[in-house]
């Protein structure tokens, strides 16, 4: 086990490097220069060559990427083009608002995909299991920025229920307000962080209850739950205690893997909800060519992505001993 | 129910009722805050190297430039009181007394002459900088006395001194002014959250008073339908141009808004290249002129957000004649131009030749603005009822920019905007060998006229040109304005006292109060 | 062939893909209108006579324009699945049997492609090559192979061990004749269902790189392009922005039916239980995903 974690740590290494050559590659390629578009369209030629120099653009494209391999090995991401600021702070700015929209999406995938699921197992084949897989399968269907205006819409516009755009206060402070007796604070974050993540999570809620149904319906037709059964007792303890358990197994499985998911579907959601956070960041940049954010932006979500998804792994491991690691 | 699965149908539920209890936040609580939608976030709070629309928009509240425009346009004092204009080459600033930057140091001349001098430093790399180009040298004669000396005449020069005065002491000590921008405008930075929302604050020592108004919030919502739904939602205050028009005609029937609605100053266009085969006869260029159905494109495309241009020459310029006329709608006309330059369909295949060759055009322009692909895409649709073969080029911004700008197209679909003073659409564009001049056009009658404009700061003589080079330039069509861009503003009615500006800047709230 | 009438997500979810196919294929004869003809006195009509699904804003026939649009998706959903699937077989088959450096290096490129957030890749492509039906089925494609070669190397790890294999090295098979005719085989299944459902991804993320600007532009007739326009018009006419959103969510949902039916199908016990659900519903559902 610790053989194979380390292993598996020593693995990512490689991988971010090659992410980083690869990113590198498609920015050096792309069309359109990032001094042109800083300076606009009333720029000369000699002030845009200016730039370029003053960028560091001129250098040999060894010597760019090798400089950056180096620098980012220390830390260091460079500074942002476009934001004039580091990118890494520019990075850190927005980082807190993804993973916490990406978190209160997959909570609510979770919980809404292991009630539908359940729901749907236990009354396999009636009307109550159709309607909560057809209900799975439009939510999996349905395009995530198309889904988010549409809430927008309702639930902002018509019912005015909900804020349209925006953040509250970073939910830990909010937690922490509300603690020492102004609960204001947390609410209104949630109002803000609701639709976004239901915009966002409703797919990822769909694949869970397509795969806790039919985990939960596997398992219930194993022996030791008819045994169970048979031995009289109540049905809850039966559902809760044999067959939900190993029914959750698949779904840690799938944690990682979705938690990539809506980290990119954040992208998208993003831009519907001004929310503030890493995938707004990430179109930008690309759309400015601003090279150096583009490459943090994008070492910052494979680094995240990777890291939950040995996460995953290793805690799967740990939870189902069945599973052993080569 | 089970019990458990009871909790669980509470935990799946509870997103859903929160939706009750939990009220819109920002909606109830108005207290002394004007929240203003904006859709990019600034990259900058330095006004030497500012790019874009939200940046202009707070810096013009965090700083004070030489000279403020107004809402026509018309240099008024700003941190300079007075100036004067000896000779065609000297200008001399006399400066406000007393005024103070956010940080509590006086304003001076030495401030000003940083400024102008760092915003020409090639290292800076400001966006800006060759609007600066012709001032010789700025000097700080005394304490609030500055005189510009200019290599040639610069008529200009006045419509580019808003630009915001930063101060020398704080940018030589290292201070951060793109994140921590001091200025001596009526309103301070609070805090900058990036990528979420910009926070002013009333500056209790401006010089002209402290403003009633308190707080100012630049809220950064990127999509323009979520903006405009925001404003419904009760999420902001007050939204600006860049908006969807089909939100526009919305929001103008809400009576829950006031608005205003004015032409802007900036222009939609076509750029010909005339150095290709196929566009470097006027005539083509003429008859291609008569093919673009402007009434369609402004009306129902724009819905009337724009106006129809008439010429080069803007309507909020005072250089502005109504009976300077480009081409207008007329396919017959149309044809019947291009028979005369000797394209027919001579082969019956439906798309006009000549000497063995088709009429092909390649329109095209950037994925971003969907007004613009509309537009393109009604025009491909009339031209190739017309016998001309045109294809669509759509790609984003950075690739089609690049291309352009090294003349690689035949026909785009672009705009201009800031255009301050008629120099600034002109010069660069349209004179032989212009930095914007990208199509290669060449008119020695349009030189001439260009370089009078530039070098006299007499009113009448500026006009009269301009007139003159806007009437050729409507006869050869190396560009054919569409629309003169409208600029749209809309806000809570109990902002009282505001005044809107077509460049959308913001700072007559410093007058205005909530009721 | 019993069997499958047993199966609705397979019958239903076939009918919606035939349908759409035969949409596709026979557009030109399925209405009166030509997708690009222009009617500007009759913009943003509602449903009704003459236009069955109502006008877009240039009076263009929504019905028609939806239909060929359907071609579009059709094409970069076959064009990128098919492509990738050729691809990451091949990958997962040469990784897998041969094991060892081919395998590790092999995998850690994967791993990179893997790695690479994808709805930024797919963007970071489409702004390299440029926007386009071909473009855009590339851009999906560099996204979508890895799948495919993670699913295939995973099943040779398990066969290449098996008797058969063994046997057919023992009698001096050549190792294309063993990759090919008898490894092969085994993977069919898995990855007909993989690339089932990867068409409905397909779908949605060309419309995810349409809102966000780097999809299809016009003139051609797309859903993707259309939905994301037509959203601005959701208060003035609903039907610009429901008529292609519904056609990509049928489309999707077929694509998923008929995936899950051909699962259930090709594999009516749920072969080795945990294992395969956790291989192939979390691999094929959750990755690919992220571009949509």
């Amino acid at each position: 086990m610790l053989a194979y974690t380390v292993k598996r740590i020593l693995l990512v290494i490689p991988t971010l490097v090659g992410i980083l050559v690869l990113v590198f590659g498609l920015m050096q390629v792309v069309p359109g220069d990032p001094a042109a578009i800083l300076l606009g369209e009333q720029a000369t030629a000699e002030a845009i060559a200016e730039v370029r120099h003053e960028l560091g653009l001129d250098r040999p494209l060894p010597v760019q990427l090798g400089d950056y391999l180096w620098s980012s090995l220390r830390g260091d991401l460079g500074d942002s083009f476009f934001q004039n600021e580091p990118v890494t702070r520019a990075i850190g700015a927005r980082l807190g608002a993804t993973i916490e929209l990406a978190v209160a999406s997959l909570v609510f995938a979770i919980a809404l995909g292991l009630f539908l699921g359940v729901v749907a197992a236990i009354n396999q084949g009636s009307i109550i299991d159709v309607v909560s897989m057809l209900f799975a399968q439009l939510g999996v269907s349905m395009p995530v920025f198309w889904l988010g205006i549409l809430l927008t819409f309702w639930f902002a516009v018509e019912l005015n229920w909900l804020p349209a755009i925006g953040r509250g206060e970073p939910i830990p402070a909010a937690i922490a307000a509300a603690l020492s007796g102004r609960p204001g604070v947390l609410l209104n974050s949630l109002s803000h962080l609701l639709l976004p993540a239901v915009a966002l999570g409703l797919n990822s809620a769909a694949v869970i209850s397509r795969l806790v149904r039919s985990s939960m319906l596997e398992t219930l037709n194993e022996d030791y739950i008819r045994t169970a059964y048979a031995k009289g007792l109540p049905p809850s303890a039966v559902v809760v205690s044999h067959a939900l358990r190993n029914a959750l197994l698949p779904v840690i499985s799938v944690i990682g893997l979705r938690f990539g998911v809506l980290l990119g579907g954040a992208v998208l959601t993003e831009a519907i909800f001004g929310w503030p956070g890493l995938g707004q960041l990430a179109v930008t940049s690309i759309s400015q060519r601003d090279i150096p954010l583009v490459q943090g932006v994008v070492l910052v979500f494979a680094l995240m992505f990777t890291l939950v998804n040995l996460a995953v792994d290793l805690l799967y491991g740990v939870i189902d001993p069945r599973i052993r690691f080569e | 129910m089970f019990k458990t699965l009871g909790v669980l149908a509470g935990v799946a539920v509870l997103g859903f009722t929160l939706a009750g209890p939990a009220p819109s936040a920002l909606a109830q609580g108005s207290e002394n805050v004007v929240r203003i939608g904006t859709d990019v976030d600034a990259g900058t709070l330095d006004p030497r190297i500012m790019r874009d629309t939200t940046a202009y928009r707070a810096i013009n509240l965090i700083y004070d430039g030489l000279v403020q425009l107004d809402e026509n346009l018309q240099p008024v004092p700003g941190l300079a009181v007075s100036w004067e204009n000896p000779d065609p080459k000297t200008w001399i600033f006399h400066l406000r007394e007393g005024v103070k930057f956010h940080d509590g140091t006086p304003v001076t001349a030495e401030d000003v002459k940083f400024t102008l001098d760092t915003i020409r430093d090639p290292a800076l790399k400001a966006r800006f900088r060759s609007l600066y180009a012709p001032i010789d040298t700025v000097e700080a004669v005394d304490k609030l006395t500055v005189k510009i000396s200019l290599k040639e005449p610069y008529a200009p020069l006045l419509s580019y001194l808003d630009l915001g005065i930063v101060p020398k002491h704080a940018v030589e000590a290292g201070v951060d002014i793109s994140n921590k921008p001091i200025g001596s405008g009526p309103y301070r930075l609070v805090k900058w959250d990036k990528g979420s929302k910009i926070v002013l604050e009333a500056n209790p020592d401006f010089w002209d008073g402290e403003p009633t108004i308190k707080n100012i919030e630049l809220v950064l919502v990127a999509d323009n339908t979520a903006r405009a739904q925001a404003l419904e939602a009760g999420d902001l205050d007050m939204i600006q141009s860049p908006l969807s028009p089909q939100d526009i005609k919305r929001l103008q029937g809400n009576d829950k808004f006031a608005n205003s609605i004015q032409s802007g100053i900036a222009i939609t266009y076509l750029n010909f290249n005339t150095a290709r085969p196929n566009l470097s006869d006027p005539k083509v260029r003429k008859a291609l002129a008569m093919l673009i159905d402007q009434d369609t494109i402004v009306d129902q495309i724009f819905e009337g957000t724009d106006q129809k241009a008439t010429s080069i020459l803007l309507s909020s310029w005072a250089a502005y004649d109504p009976n300077i006329r480009q081409p207008t709608y007329d396919a017959a006309g149309a044809k019947a131009l291009l028979a005369e330059a000797g394209w027919t369909d001579s082969n019956g295949d439906g798309i006009l030749d000549k000497d063995g060759r088709k009429l092909t055009v390649e329109l095209g322009t950037h994925s971003e603005d969907p007004n613009r692909i509309q537009t393109v895409e009604y025009i491909q649709n009339i031209f190739n009822q017309n016998g001309i073969e045109t294809k669509l080029r759509i790609s984003d911004w950075p690739s089609f920019s690049a291309r352009f700008q090294e003349g690689d197209y035949e026909l785009i679909l672009v705009g201009w905007t800031q255009l301050v003073d008629p120099d600034r659409v002109t010069f660069g564009q349209f004179r032989t060998g212009g930095s914007f001049n990208w199509g290669g056009y060449s008119n020695e009658k349009v030189d001439a006229l260009l370089d009078e404009g530039r070098s006299s700061s007499d009113p009448a003589v500026r006009n009269r040109v301009y007139r003159a080079a806007a009437t050729i330039i409507s006869e050869e069509v190396p560009y054919y304005i569409i629309s003169y861009q409208g600029y749209q503003v809309f806000y809570d009615p109990a902002i009282e006292g505001y005044i809107a500006n077509p460049r959308g800047m913001l700072r007559s709230l410093k007058n205005a109060s909530i009721n | 062939m019993r069997k499958a009438y047993r199966n609705p997500s397979l019958v239903v979810g076939g009918a919606i893909v035939a349908a759409i196919f035969i949409i596709a294929v026979f557009a030109p004869w399925l209405t009166g209108f030509e997708p690009d003809q222009m009617d500007m006195a009759n913009r943003l009509a509602p449903p009704g006579r003459g236009h069955i699904l109502g006008t877009d804003n240039f009076g263009r026939d929504l019905w028609t324009r939806a239909a060929f649009g359907s071609r579009v998706s059709v094409v970069i959903a076959l064009l990128s699945v098919g492509v990738a699937m050729v691809i990451g077989t091949t990958v997962g088959l040469i990784s897998g049997y041969f094991g060892g450096w081919v395998d590790l290096i092999i995998m850690r490129v994967v791993d990179i492609f893997l790695g690479f957030p994808a709805l930024i890749l797919a963007l970071a492509v489409v702004a390299v090559l440029g926007p386009g039906v071909i473009n855009v089925s590339i851009a999906l494609i560099v996204v979508f192979w890895t799948e495919y070669a993670r699913v295939v190397r995973a099943i040779v790890l398990s066969e290449r061990e098996r008797e058969y294999v063994m046997a057919a090295q023992a009698i001096g098979a050549s190792t294309p004749r063993i990759l090919f005719h008898e490894i092969f085989p085994n993977t069919i299944g898995p990855v007909v269902v993989l690339a089932t459902l990867g068409l409905g991804t397909a779908i949605v993320a060309e419309s995810a790189l349409s809102f966000l600007g780097f999809g299809v532009p016009p003139p051609t007739p797309t859903w993707g392009w259309t939905l994301s326009f037509g959203m601005r018009f959701l208060r003035t006419n609903v039907w610009l922005s429901a008529v292609p959103g519904f056609a990509i969510m049928i489309t999707v949902l077929g694509f998923n039916l008929l995936g899950d039916g051909l699962r259930d199908y090709l594999d009516p016990k749920g072969v080795s239980g945990r294992e395969r659900v956790r291989d192939a519903a979390s691999e094929a559902d959750a990755k690919v995903q992220g571009v949509s």
